[in-house]
């Protein structure tokens, strides 16, 4: 076991000016699941492919424990590693697959006999084990990859979306699958996907990246309820985050026909910097739909209050639905998501009025994209 | 050459063949018009498109070989039955049995290390830089006619280092390590202190004193032999306590010097060695210098004085690399030249449909190159390796041209393989298509159990 460490970790393609992995500053503590996320392109997979040791690292090190492992080859890392595609040795068996590290490492038959034996009954994979991997199905494949990197005990466990190639219900199972295998051996884990799903539900902490930087490293939690910036909150949630921008008016913003209320220090902060508008962030759930009562804040009294949203599409899950529509902000049409009860569904081409829940809201500055209100 | 081809035309044939009688026949209906196949094509019709080929591949492929066959049971003129005899000869006469010999070695080693050399190349220019320039001229031999190839490497194997390039090479580097001897065919005056001893050495008679300069005059260096900066001999000064003296040419154009007096205008010998020898074991040792002079300290007093066998030896020829013993491994290198980069282009193709990921793995799961290389790259290129090898070994069962360029006729019945000694026994001299023919049909069996394995290979594989 061991804690993981990112120092201003760099790297640059060759050929390249732009970093793919920019100056990656993350401490990954000792049994801790950390998950890296974002967009394809963003250097997720570069920057564990770096920790493994397939890519070089141009600038800053990288550490595993106390060791500086940044100009290391991959052999002396003692790391086992999921890839995409699994990367099962055709020409083996299961069982030899699984060995296959340990008998590099030169321990004896009976010894590797014991431990794949172990690894197989955890991942209910004993009756294939002479079976060579062509013969098997995708989930059992991936159980393969996974038990061929428990087997090894190594310090840390890296996994480069290793669930992308199952079906959506497999990957379901999976996910919890993996989630709790980690949590029962307590190894150091680094998890790279693109499903912000899996990342939620997975990490013990979640970090961001966007065109090689990272932009916010924190618990779910967290990331969900103060995202740090407009990315993250675009990012993070699904379906996303609407993300408005709107006029800064006098004791809060203008959001449609209501007055928002929004931390004085918040809208000050984007004032000072010489922004006339902000950008208001509400997540779909955090709409209240306000048809025909007046709640007072409405700036108007001819039109009722809250934001006029025109139902395009609606979604019906069962629990709740969605509804995809678009709504009138300044002078240009804004596409708004909104969660609904699953007994109240809107028709479709009608108009809801809604306001943002009080204390939901999430404001950045539009010129920086930084958050503004805590 | 040509049975080989044969098998091969006629195994493609035996293919197209079975496919053609899998199809069902369709025969003429009643009332129903005329029965079509699936496609849509009358019998007669299918039947003038399949003609030309038929007649062609029957003409070239299959009449040849049965009249080969028929011809081998003949005599020499074609005119009597003899049954098997031509075959007793093929397996009786020496010379053919050299032939089988050479075959066996070109089968075993050609292939095998024409393909290790593939695989190594295609395995590492994977990593270079220029990796594609670099396969692009390993692969140009193959460019090459066979022809050209035998002319270039007989050019290559000449005797004469300044005209052989492989000698060239090998006596640039034996003389990098080895003094040459600087003075081949130099010898003593006759009738002088030095007399000749075993291996080549000359040996004084009398014990060197010091002292008194021990000179040693050698003639039989014609004058145009003798180095272009040599100074003239002087005397050596006599020392107290150690020998010395002067090693020269005792002899000057037009006989006017005297013998063993360094006169004036006669050349020193410059680096030669001088021993001093007591009781047959060498106590000092010594170089002449510029102007001749050599001098040994005080143990090589009361000893003899010679000169070692190294000053005389001739010049070092190089390998012979055309000789009896060499002729078939030179011509085989010749081979592995042309042949190791069309090895390395398929084995290429076949690396670059291998997952890297799975390389990758295996480092990550701690392997080093070699353990990469060894148990991953390798067992997943088996596949290719085979394919390769197997049409190497079927390339070369028919190997002719580059033994007859190359091998001079000196070494040609040492370099003898089948399909050049079935050229010799038709045409070549022995003038009996009889046993020509047998070897021929002698070619095609051992082609036969190749090409099978191939052709089941291929099924195997089209099925997966």
């Amino acid at each position: 076991m061991a804690t993981v460490t990112f120092d201003k970790a760099t790297r640059i393609y060759p050929g390249g000016e732009k970093p793919a992995v920019d100056g990656l500053d993350i401490e990954v503590g000792d049994g801790e699941f950390l998950v890296l996320v974002g967009p394809s392109g963003c250097g997720k997979s570069t920057s564990l492919r770096m920790l493994a040791g397939l890519e070089d690292v141009n600038a800053g090190a990288i550490r595993i424990g106390e060791r500086d492992v940044t100009h290391l080859p991959p052999k002396d890392r003692d790391i086992a590693m999921v890839f995409q595609n699994y990367a099962l040795y055709p020409h083996m068996t299961v069982a030899d697959n699984m060995g296959f590290a340990l008998k590099i490492a030169g321990v004896n038959k009976a010894e590797i006999r014991k431990r794949v034996e172990e690894a197989a009954k955890i991942l209910d994979l004993t009756e294939y084990l002479a079976r060579k991997p062509k013969a098997l199905s995708g989930g059992q494949r991936q159980r393969v990859a996974m038990g061929r990197a428990i087997v090894r005990e190594p310090q840390v466990f890296l996994m480069d979306e290793p669930l992308s190639n199952l079906d959506a219900k497999l990957r379901v199972q999976t996910r919890t699958q993996i989630a709790s295998l980690q949590r029962r051996l307590g190894v150091t884990t680094v998890y790279v996907t693109h499903d912000q799903v899996e990342a939620m539900t997975m990490g013990d902490r979640v970090a961001v990246l966007k065109d090689g930087l990272l932009q916010q490293v924190d618990s779910p939690r967290n990331m969900y309820d103060k995202p740090a910036n407009l990315f993250v909150a675009g990012f993070i949630g699904s379906p996303a985050m609407n993300l408005i921008e709107v006029p800064i008016v006098d004791g809060g913003v203008k959001f449609g026909n209501a007055l928002v209320n929004v931390e004085r220090d918040a809208v000050q902060a984007a004032a000072d910097k010489g922004d006339r508008t902000v950008t208001v962030g509400v997540r779909p759930e955090h709409f209240d739909i306000v048809n025909g009562e007046s709640e007072g804040k409405s700036l108007s009294k001819d039109a009722p209050a809250g934001l006029a949203v025109t139902v395009n599409v609606v979604e019906e899950l069962g629990a709740d639905g969605y509804v995809y529509g678009s709504a009138k902000v300044g002078d240009e049409d804004k596409d708004v998501v909104i969660r609904v009860g699953g007994r109240a569904i809107p028709e479709k081409g009608s108009v809801l009025h809604v306001v943002p829940r009080a204390g939901e809201t999430h404001v950045f500055a539009t010129s920086s994209g930084e958050r503004l209100s805590d | 050459m040509a049975p080989a081809q044969v098998a091969g035309a006629t195994a493609g044939a035996g293919g197209g063949g079975s496919s053609a009688a899998a199809a069902p026949p369709p025969g003429p209906g009643k009332g129903s018009g005329p029965r079509r196949s699936v496609m849509g094509t009358r019998p007669w019709v299918a039947a003038v498109f399949l003609l030309p080929a038929l007649v062609l591949l029957g003409a070239l492929v299959a009449y040849p070989i049965v009249y080969t066959i028929k011809r081998s049971l003949y005599d020499a003129d074609g005119s009597a039955f003899i049954g098997l005899k031509n075959f007793g000869t093929v397996f009786s006469d020496h010379g053919i049995l050299t032939a089988v010999r050479n075959n066996v070695v070109w089968v075993v080693v050609a292939p095998t290390v024409a393909t290790a050399l593939g695989l190594v190349f295609a395995v590492l220019t994977e990593k270079v830089r220029w990796g594609t320039v670099f396969k692009l001229i390993v692969f140009m031999p193959m460019a090459i006619s066979m022809l050209a190839a035998g002319i270039i490497f007989r050019l290559v194997y000449e005797q004469d280092p300044s005209q052989g390039v492989a000698n060239a090479v090998v006596v640039a580097v034996h003389d990098t390590f080895t003094d040459n001897a600087a003075y081949p065919g130099a010898r003593p005056r006759p009738n002088s202190d030095l007399a000749p001893s075993a291996g080549g050495s000359f040996t004084s008679k009398s014990a060197a004193a010091a002292g008194t300069p021990a000179d040693l005059p050698l003639v039989g260096i014609p004058q145009n032999k003798v180095p272009a900066g040599a100074q003239d001999a002087r005397p050596a000064s006599p020392q107290p306590g150690v020998v010395t003296g002067t090693v020269w040419l005792d002899f000057r154009p037009g006989g006017t010097g005297k013998p063993g007096v360094i006169d004036p205008g006669e050349k020193a010998l410059s680096g030669v060695k001088v021993q001093a020898v007591k009781d047959g074991k060498v106590v000092a040792s010594a170089k002449s210098g510029k102007d001749g002079t050599y001098k040994l300290p005080a143990a090589a007093v009361g000893a003899q004085l010679r000169l070692p066998a190294s000053n005389f030896s001739g010049k070092y020829e190089g390998i012979n690399w055309l000789g009896p013993s060499l002729v078939t491994p030179s011509i085989i290198a010749s081979y592995i030249w042309m042949w190791a980069g069309f090895a390395m282009v398929l084995i290429a193709a076949g690396l670059a449909g291998v997952p890297r990921e799975l390389m990758e793995q295996a480092r990550v799961d701690g392997a080093n190159e070699w353990q990469v290389f060894r148990r991953i790259t390798v067992p997943l290129l088996a596949p290719v390796l085979v394919v390769v090898t197997v049409t190497l070994m079927i390339n070369v069962l028919k190997i002719f041209d580059l033994v007859y360029i190359i091998a001079p006729s000196s070494s040609q019945q040492n370099a003898n393989v089948l399909a050049l000694q079935l050229y010799l026994s038709s045409f070549g001299g022995g003038d009996d298509q009889g046993v020509g023919s047998a070897i021929g049909v002698i070619l095609l069996l051992l082609v036969l159990p190749v090409m099978i394995f191939n052709i089941r290979r291929l099924r195997r594989e089209g099925r997966r």
